[in-house]
């Protein structure tokens, strides 16, 4: 947490915020950096959406605080507020007109006069639409990633301080993607634009953002990559509780404070083993193959995802624990973790 | 059945031969239900956003009323307005009966519960992220309502072709309020009740071919406006 840029940008307090009858989101403390990038992750429904519906102050939380530049944002503010930060949502909508008109709607709105032509042509290009071919397209003319991306760049065409994105590529083929993920990058480089970014891929997250929020149930997760094992539970013996895996196989864990609870496991207590090992106290051994390799954070310490059954699970190692056990992509490991390794909220 | 049939090709020689009779009363038509679809946008565009936008206490009980008065018979309008108009009326001093003016401001009562009802239908069923886009592109309130209105254009313009398609082919408010005088009020409708009830089916023909074309040329705008919404 330490790669927050000095100045800060975002302070959320004792927020709670509620949507509908079962979901509230709790978050009690969140600083974000001037210039910071920021990955939020976690399953669909844990909070993202809400997060930065709150951060582009579209709406006001019901409890709790979010300030910005260090002041609460009052009516009277509001509108220059909302000028500089900027959502793009998950499901875009282009207003019914030409893709030259969707991007300067932006500008024109803020009396921007002078040559709009330019700053048009500007963003188009930076999203990867040729503004000859694109700049008189109607709304209907569209498919589902250029669309994306003109909605894009009316966002990026204001320079906005802060770039809220909703699952930017999904939905969109990885073609799109790509364009999409390339143009936020080059425009942070070139505007020093705040990011926070809500996606499912982990992998770009994890190269984009200067560190990843996990959120599941409405609270952040505070430990980097946790693993979150969701129920059922079902007893074992005594304090043992078992969860079962789709092949067969299960996971164990003490006291389950419910049996839909959801556990979490810090990939720093599993231990990655080459062979299969004996006379262990640890009660959950699981083999699986070594699916993707990352380096992450200040320390450049080894992040491995291993696929096991329908979970796969993170483990965090040391960059020297890594070359010693010469681990691949597609290799076979054993992990290995205490029942009580797995906490509860 | 000759006289059919001479009605008809005597019908195309009138509008062909550009006939003046046949001419003014069509231009009259034209003028009356212009006037009338202008005061009926300027009243009902503004009434319908505020009816289709805003949520606020009776919004359904107006919302029905409104939906009632589209099937308004023009008798019905034709009779209240003459009540107001007429000599002895409340106002009657403003000289309205048997003239254009008279015409259009009721064919403009006629007609707005149409713009009215059809622009709150366009306004509510615009897409609900619109609002949250505008907010977050950094629209100010004024701006959020502009917007939303050039949105729902294309469905505001079906609703204005709409009215003035019922503007043009009603005959009872023209009768009553116009009073069908020869090269003043007759329009399209009086006209051709006029003729047929006369037996000159050749101008009534004519007229009724008229009518029907500028009826075609108004659902034509209609398809292609509903295609684009």
């Amino acid at each position: 947490m330490e790669s927050a840029a000095s100045k800060e940008l975002y302070r959320v307090i004792n927020l709670r915020h509620r949507r509908g009858n079962h979901f509230e989101l709790t978050i009690p403390d969140l600083t974000i950096g001037d210039g910071e990038s920021i990955g939020l992750t976690g399953p669909s429904g844990g909070g993202k959406s809400t997060i930065l519906s709150l951060l582009s102050f579209l709406e006001d939380p019901h409890h709790g605080k979010v300030l910005f530049g260090g002041k609460t944002i009052t009516d009277n503010d509001s509108l220059s507020v909302r000028r500089s930060v900027t959502l793009l949502s998950q499901d875009p909508y282009l207003l019914k007109r030409s893709v030259y008109e969707n991007v300067a709607y932006p500008l024109k709105i803020r009396g921007e006069t002078g040559s709009l032509k330019g700053r048009v042509f500007e963003a188009m290009d930076m999203v990867g639409l040729k503004p000859d071919h694109f700049a008189g397209r109607r709304w209907h003319e569209l498919s589902g990633g250029e669309a994306q991306r003109v909605a894009l760049a009316a966002r990026l065409v204001i320079r906005p301080r802060v770039l809220l994105l909703d699952e930017p590529t999904s939905g969109v083929d990885p073609a799109n993607a790509l364009l999409i993920k390339e143009s936020i990058q080059t425009h942070r480089k070139k505007y020093g634009t705040s990011l926070v970014i809500a996606s499912h891929d982990s992998l770009w997250l994890n190269s984009a953002a200067d560190r990843v929020i996990k959120i599941y149930g409405g609270r952040i997760e505070t430990i980097e990559s946790a693993n979150l094992i969701p129920g059922p539970w079902a007893k074992e013996e005594k304090d043992l509780y078992r969860r079962n895996l789709s092949d067969g196989r299960c996971i164990y864990s003490v006291s389950p404070p419910g049996e839909k609870a959801t556990g979490i496991l810090d990939p720093s207590e599993i231990i990655v083993s080459l062979h299969p090992p004996s006379d262990l106290s640890a009660r959950n051994i699981l083999a699986g193959r070594i699916n993707r390799m990352t380096s992450h954070g200040e320390d450049r310490s080894i992040i491995i995802d291993v696929d096991i059954a329908d979970l796969p699970l993170t483990c965090r190692l040391t960059r020297q624990g890594a070359r010693q056990l010469d681990l691949l992509p597609g290799r076979e490991v054993w992990l290995i973790f205490k029942a009580s390794s797995i906490r509860w909220e | 059945m000759d006289y059919i049939t001479n009605g008809f090709i005597e019908a195309l020689r009138l509008l062909f031969s550009g006939d003046i009779e046949a001419y003014t009363v069509v231009f009259t038509t034209i003028k009356i239900s212009s006037l009338s679809i202008t005061a009926s946008l300027v009243i009902g565009v503004p009434l319908g956003f505020l009816l289709g936008y805003y949520e606020f206490p009776g919004k359904r009980q107006i919302r029905t009323v409104v939906d009632t008065l589209l099937a308004l018979p023009t008798v019905v309008v034709g009779l209240v307005v003459y009540a107001f108009v007429t000599r002895q009326g409340p106002l009657g001093g403003m000289g309205l009966l048997f003239t254009i003016p008279g015409i259009a401001v009721a064919q403009t009562i006629l007609i707005t519960p149409i713009v009215i009802s059809l622009t709150a239908t366009a306004v509510e069923s615009l897409d609900r992220r619109l609002r949250e886009t505008l907010m977050t592109l950094g629209a100010r309130q004024g701006q959020l309502l502009l917007a939303s209105i050039m949105e729902a254009r294309h469905a505001i313009a079906a609703a204005a072709v709409t009215a003035y398609g019922r503007a043009i082919s009603e005959v009872g408010i023209s009768m009553m309020i116009g009073g069908n005088i020869k090269w003043y009020t007759r329009t399209i409708t009086t006209a051709i009740a006029l003729e047929t009830a006369k037996g000159q089916f050749a101008l009534g023909m004519a007229l009724g071919i008229v009518l029907l074309t500028l009826a075609l040329l108004v659902n034509i705008m209609l398809v292609a406006l509903k295609k684009r919404s």
